[in-house]
């Protein structure tokens, strides 16, 4: 389904959002706080040469994971060795404190380890952010334990330090992880209600159609019926035979309309000459060359003259249809009365003829495809 | 109408069929014209007479569809109305431009036959409607240019079959009418391969003043071819 494409979509636009922020968080860190700390306290580490490899291996971890990250590039396995290397370069850095400066204004590393992993461990399961940030602290306990610093006020610093750093790291991780997924979820459903909307839009075409071909027998075939019953009509008037023919006729031709057959036009004429077959009229209908699709209500208006004019048609119609150079030729010639066929108006004027010296009554319709000469 | 100078012994038929009713019921027909006098009968087309002024073929023997013998026929001179109930546009083309003369459909009745056999022994060209309505319609060969009016003829004498009715739609002479839809039947004997057949029907055209021999394209091709 295309939705699900969709959410997709806005879920990675999400992830990428979330991982610009925390590729900016972990550069602003190790560039601007992490370098400061190391130049103003650059005299109290040893050696010298440990923190200065940390910190540079750091970089180059982060500037990797970076690179891989925005590329889509970041796999598992990866990720994991980037994360790895970061812990090592950190112990490295917090092996050349002062005794006894695990937790104070000397130390810079276990913060920019922690955003470290949080950057190089996006998309990998909380858990593994969760075993990464655990080591993390397990480190800074062990150099508190070689320093023999682990009293009680120093264990509280340290509980303090990892609720607030590691806490704040997990809680970006996942708040990240949530609007992914509900990013993608509100595309979703967002989707779903065009997809309804779309449907009541069609379920209301269906319905304005039913609508119309009822107001249709409303306007038309109700009064004729209701006539019949009051007896205001009489069957053994010709001209209410025939005006009820032509409705017949129109009735059978809209119902035509909504089948689906190969060639909708001539499936019309058919419905049109099988109602005067049964008043006993020969109707003959033929058809020479292929007829191009032509719009419904140009087909009504084709049918038009046929309708009428079998509707009137004594004993025999001739009815053809002739395509062929982007035209559409539709003729009705029959032994018809010709007052008939005044109200012929509409779209596609016929050509009416009635040829007194043989009484025969002749209309010819012509439909040209849009766009040809 | 055509046919109109006859010899004494009149116009000696054959008719081809595979539905003896059929065969009497055009033996019937043309018998109740003096003119023409019933020379062969047969279900099969192995065994047609030289000398035959014209031979009545239906186009579906047996199941299968004879226009390669019709072809053959119409290479050794022999005039040939094909008589069919299909009246496909493909069907009526392929007899056509095969070297029929005339393409009669078996709905069309007897005095379309009749007409047919009298012109087709003249080498005048009839038109049916069912054919007609075949070559008023597109695609038509590159070949065949008809003007607007012999176009507009073929049409309308398709849509009502009676030529007295387009003539006064058109508002000239049913003898005007009978002209343009001859003239258009003409264009199109260039169609297809030459056959004799062809070349007589355009020669007899060009002699009745009904088309110049400079409108025929490939007219000497095919007069040329013998007879």
């Amino acid at each position: 389904m295309a939705g699900d494409e969709g959410e997709r979509l806005v879920a990675a636009r999400y992830a990428r959002a979330v991982a610009v922020t925390v590729v900016g968080i972990v550069a602003v860190w190790h560039c601007g706080y992490d370098l400061a700390i190391v130049a103003r306290s650059w005299r109290v580490y040893e050696p010298k040469a440990a923190v200065a490899v940390a910190w540079l291996v750091l970089a180059a971890v982060q500037a990797v994971g970076a690179v891989l990250l925005f590329r889509s590039a970041l796999g598992r396995r990866t990720a994991r060795a980037l994360a790895v290397g970061a812990q090592l370069a950190g112990a490295l850095a917090i092996v050349a404190y002062p005794p006894g400066t695990t937790i104070s204004d000397v130390a810079w590393a276990s913060n920019t380890v922690g955003w470290t992993g949080v950057m190089l461990l996006l998309g990998r399961p909380l858990r593994e952010l969760a075993v990464f940030l655990a080591a993390d602290i397990g480190i800074m306990a062990a150099r508190m334990a070689a320093d023999g610093d682990l009293g009680q006020a120093s264990l509280s610093r340290l509980f303090t330090v990892a609720y607030t750093m590691a806490g704040i790291q997990l809680m970006f991780a996942w708040l990240g992880r949530r609007l992914r997924e509900t990013a993608g979820q509100v595309t979703g459903i967002a989707e779903r209600r065009a997809a309804d909307r779309a449907r009541a839009a069609a379920e209301e075409a269906v319905h304005a159609e039913r609508r119309r071909r009822y107001d249709y027998l409303h306007a038309r075939v109700a009064p004729l019926l209701g006539g019949l019953a009051e007896r205001r009509l009489d069957p053994r008037d010709a001209a209410v035979r025939r005006v009820l023919a032509i409705e017949a006729a129109r009735l059978r031709r809209l119902f035509a309309e909504t089948d689906d057959t190969p060639h909708p036009l001539l499936h019309e004429l058919r419905a049109c000459a099988d109602v005067a077959e049964r008043r006993g009229v020969a109707v003959t209908l033929a058809s020479y060359g292929d007829l191009p699709p032509i719009p419904m209500a140009d087909r009504r208006a084709l049918a038009e003259g046929p309708l009428l004019v079998l509707s009137a048609a004594a004993t025999w119609a001739r009815v053809t249809v002739v395509a062929g150079g982007g035209d559409v030729v539709v003729s009705v010639f029959a032994d018809a009365d010709a007052e008939l066929c005044a109200d012929g108006g509409g779209p596609l004027p016929p050509s009416v003829v009635h040829d007194r010296e043989e009484d025969r009554l002749w209309v010819e319709t012509c439909w040209t495809r849009a766009g040809s000469p | 109408m055509g046919g109109d100078v006859l010899d004494a012994r009149g116009v000696t038929v054959g008719i081809v069929d595979d539905h003896p009713v059929v065969i009497e019921g055009v033996q019937t027909w043309l018998a109740a014209d003096p003119r023409i006098r019933v020379a062969h009968v047969a279900e099969t087309v192995e065994a047609v007479p030289d000398g035959l002024d014209v031979l009545i073929l239906d186009l579906n023997l047996g199941g299968r569809l004879v226009l390669d013998e019709l072809a053959r026929l119409a290479a050794r001179a022999q005039r040939v109305i094909t008589f069919s109930q299909f009246t496909e546009r493909e069907m009526v083309l392929a007899a056509l431009e095969a070297g029929a003369c005339e393409f009669v459909a078996k709905n069309e009745g007897r005095a379309h036959l009749v007409a047919a056999v009298l012109c087709a022994a003249g080498d005048r060209p009839y038109v049916t409607p069912t054919a007609a309505g075949v070559l008023a319609s597109y695609p038509r060969p590159d070949s065949v240019a008809l003007s607007e009016r012999e176009r507009t003829a073929l049409l309308w004498w398709f849509q009502s079959m009676s030529k007295a009715s387009v003539a006064r739609r058109m508002g000239v002479s049913a003898h005007t009418v009978e002209m343009y839809i001859r003239r258009a039947r003409v264009k199109y004997a260039q169609a297809g391969r030459p056959a004799p057949t062809k070349a007589d029907m355009l020669a007899r055209a060009i002699e009745d003043g009904l088309v110049r021999a400079d409108e025929i394209t490939g007219y000497s091709s095919a007069a040329s071819a013998p007879r």
